[in-house]
């Protein structure tokens, strides 16, 4: 059986390349049978791929040791559950499950578009079938997920404890696809240029994947920081790790991407800025992709090395030099003539939020690539840790959510003192309301403050646009204020959809200045029976219990949770020792509420003199991340949602399709 | 073209801003990061600097107080050589054990390291660790 998955990866890997070419031919001759048998050829690559998958995924559900890649992530013991996540839980799997998501968007993205963009499909199929031929023949040559054992393994190596967890299975394959899904703006951007057709046709059809590909790198980011909350046990969620990085940067500009589009849309500006913007972030995802597998940035997640590092570089170099060289070729027929006209409109505002976003993602790339730039300059390694990214991003924040409230409401072109006045008086107040209360309540004038303040100003924007429109509606219509909601959403879904997502990010910024600034932290070793005080708990350590089955042997201390003389928590931290591999892990429990979560770790446990080391941590608001994270999908659904007449045109269009062309 | 003028001086200064913001953040906050034989070779010019040394912790070296916290270990090369005492007070990292390969974040004083912190190499996430030849 697996020779038949490593049949079907060598097929597909000579179908991309066949893709490539025949719709390169097809593309350049404009010979659209050429063109046919390139998408055809796509099909083929996207269904091998299944098969290839398939088969490794049965492998492992039925334990065939004989192969290297399932005797080393999984075993007979393994839960099902974490036995399918073992098919990206390791490198080779990791890069067959990027492919199998790769070919499936490239099948999606030609039925979509064959009869819409004749002229722009073969060098979309082109540059598609392109990333695919250089994972397959990643697959094939270098890292082959069908190997064999020369002795199958009697039993299998499991995989790493810290990746059997719930998030764990939900988190790599959102980034996945919010990374792959990034490949679709870019064929198309890379389509756009190579046909000369540069005009908002491309732009609109890729409004719908750039989001889609946001909203997953956005989920693939939350739950990645949602798995190190709960895993690793450390109090915190983002530790500026070069692996965390490596998605956040894609994230960052894609979402100068999702705003500097509107421009183009509205206006005809931006265009250049738009195309580098949709071309880094594929870049940054391919880095990212190198960043993880390479090592050759230390991270807590890989200190191994692997090979193919230089191949990640090579393709990436590739992308660069031909996206930059096509970019260049067609840089006066993209220039527009129109110009920005004030620094006080809505094109001002989405621009220097860009340059803020852009910005950051420059100082995050910078801060993690420096240990290496130095090595190769100075000859010694110099590593920047958290404190670097803190110190750098936190006022680049500031002016961001400064600007997430400005950019909605400020006039386009030039705004007037009136329409200033008109879209802003609230909202200041409202600040100004804000500030007052947190300087009565004590609160210190730092980032902290100034966050809550402008997030106020934010969310003051956003009410104020919800209470105007539904106002406007009531007045016209005599509706009744939630049908005047509803039907004020769903006949603007771009814009109040956008509005939510707004929401969320304001929850978001005001959780992680709340959650760094006012955390709590206190470490003790406590016999049975003796207490703590953790900010308004009080913890009292009551026993130690252990278990044990075949996985695994757990260390359990219970530590009942009291605040103002009344038990409200019974609360079990643990240690977890796994049996393969041989692993000790740390089971953090928590106690979470709107206002804070009360975060429980069990540092250690003396078998001898009875002492459990007990960490306890109070994090405030850290649940509005998490919050914040249901608002942005909500408000990316609702933008996303295809209003009544696109669902009409593409009922047609479908329907159509099916009328044979003769 | 004057407002044309005006952003191009407004993109240029939020350059300038994060540029600087980039390079004050790395003056302030960047530490050496050294593997055990460079630092050896030249930790007396380094004594009191925050920096990240990676070692092995030595071979029958570890003394943990679970009362107080306390950890101390040697650093070490592979084979327990040229050994660098350590002190550290906190939580024991989970896969902290003699033998294994260590990231020391801390300062250099008086002939011993005084840790902030104590990183542990997890066995990666995409590659089991291999024994090295």
């Amino acid at each position: 059986m697996p020779e038949i998955g490593r049949l079907a990866v060598c097929l597909a890997l000579l179908f991309a390349g066949y893709s490539v070419v025949t719709s390169l031919l097809g593309g350049v001759r404009r010979r659209p049978d050429l063109v046919r048998s390139g998408e055809h050829a796509a099909f083929a690559v996207g269904a091998l791929v299944v098969v290839a998958a398939a088969i490794l995924l049965r492998a492992l559900l039925q334990h065939d040791f004989t192969l290297e890649y399932v005797a080393a992530y999984s075993s007979s013991t393994l839960p099902t559950q974490y036995t399918v996540a073992a098919l990206w839980g390791g490198q080779k799997g990791s890069l067959l499950f990027w492919v199998l998501i790769l070919s499936l968007f490239t099948a999606i993205v030609e039925v979509q578009n064959r009869e819409r963009n004749r002229a722009l499909m073969p060098y979309v199929t082109a540059t598609l079938m392109t990333i695919a031929f250089f994972f397959l023949s990643l697959l094939t040559f270098i890292t082959d997920p069908f190997e064999r054992l020369p002795v199958a393994a009697r039993e299998g190596a499991d995989l790493n404890p810290l990746l059997q967890n719930y998030w764990m299975m939900l988190h790599p394959p959102s980034l996945y696809t919010g990374y792959v899904s990034a490949a679709v703006p870019f064929a198309f951007g890379i389509a756009a240029l190579a046909s000369g057709r540069l005009g908002d046709q491309w732009i609109r059809t890729v409004r719908r994947w750039a989001l889609f590909s946001w909203s997953f790198l956005t989920l693939g980011n939350l739950l990645g920081a949602r798995w190190a909350y709960e895993v690793l046990g450390w109090g915190g969620y983002w530790a500026w790790d070069p692996v965390e990085n490596a998605a956040f940067m894609p994230w960052l500009v894609s979402t100068a991407y999702l705003h500097s589009v509107m421009i183009q849309e509205k206006k005809d500006m931006l265009r250049v800025w738009n195309v580098v913007l949709v071309l880094l972030t594929f870049a940054l995802t391919i880095f990212g992709t190198f960043l993880t597998r390479s090592g050759v940035i230390s991270s807590v997640h890989s200190f191994t090395q692997s090979g193919l590092g230089p191949f990640f570089i090579g393709f990436l170099l590739f992308a660069i030099v031909v996206s930059g060289g096509l970019l260049v070729y067609r840089l006066p027929e993209l220039r527009t003539p129109a110009t920005i006209e004030s620094f006080l409109s809505r094109e001002a505002a989405f621009l220097f939020n860009n340059l803020v976003l852009v910005g950051i993602a420059f100082a995050v790339f910078w801060g993690t690539v420096f240990p290496v730039l130095s090595e190769w300059v100075r000859g010694v390694k110099i590593t920047v840790g958290p404190p670097f990214f803190n110190r750098v991003n936190a006022p680049l924040g500031l002016v961001l959510l400064f600007l997430t409230g400005v950019g909605p409401v400020i006039a386009w072109r030039r705004a007037s003192p009136r329409n200033l006045r008109r879209a802003f008086t609230a909202p200041v107040l409202t600040a100004l309301v804000a500030a007052g209360v947190l300087s009565l309540s004590g609160v210190p004038l730092g980032y902290a403050y100034f966050t809550f303040m402008l997030g106020c100003f934010a969310l003051g924007t956003v009410g104020q646009e919800f209470w105007r429109g539904v106002r406007a509606r009531q007045a016209m219509l005599h509706e009744s204020a939630p049908r005047a909601l509803s039907r004020l959403v769903g006949k603007n879904r771009r814009r109040y959809g956008g509005y939510v997502v707004h929401v969320g990010v304001i929850s978001v910024f005001v959780a992680i200045a709340a959650s760094s600034a006012f955390r709590i932290e206190v470490t003790q070793p406590l016999k049975r029976g003796e207490e703590m005080q953790a900010g308004k708990f009080r913890l009292r350590y009551e026993q130690i219990t252990t278990s044990e089955d075949a996985h695994l042997s757990r260390l359990t201390a219970q530590v009942s949770v009291w605040q103002n003389g009344q038990r409200i928590a019974m609360l079990a931290p643990e240690k977890r020792f796994y049996k393969k591999p041989q692993q000790p892990t740390t089971e953090v429990a928590m106690r979470s509420t709107l206002t804070e979560d009360l975060y429980l770790v069990l540092g250690s446990y003396d078998r001898d003199s009875d002492l459990a080391t007990i960490q306890a941590y109070v994090n405030p608001l850290v649940s509005w991340l998490w919050l914040g994270g249901i608002f942005m999908a909500c408000g990316t659904i609702i933008t996303m949602w295809p209003a009544a007449a696109e669902r009409r045109a593409t009922a047609y269009a479908l329907g159509g399709a099916r009328v044979p062309a003769e | 073209m004057l407002t044309q003028r005006r952003f191009v001086i407004g993109a240029a200064l939020i350059g300038a801003a994060v540029s600087y913001l980039v390079y004050a953040g790395i003056r302030t906050t960047s530490m050496y990061y050294f593997e055990l034989g460079e630092f050896l070779a030249q930790r007396d010019a380094h004594v009191g600097e925050a920096l990240r040394v990676k070692g092995f912790v030595r071979h029958g070296s570890m003394r943990w107080d679970a009362r107080t916290s306390e950890l101390a270990f040697d650093l070490a090369r592979q084979d327990d050589s040229d050994p660098v005492p350590v002190a550290y007070r906190g939580i024991l990292p989970d896969m902290f054990s003699e033998g294994r390969e260590v990231v020391v974040e801390g300062r250099y004083q008086n002939g011993s390291l005084t840790a902030r912190q104590i990183m542990t190499s997890c066995p990666s996430k995409y590659e089991p660790a291999k024994a090295p030849s």
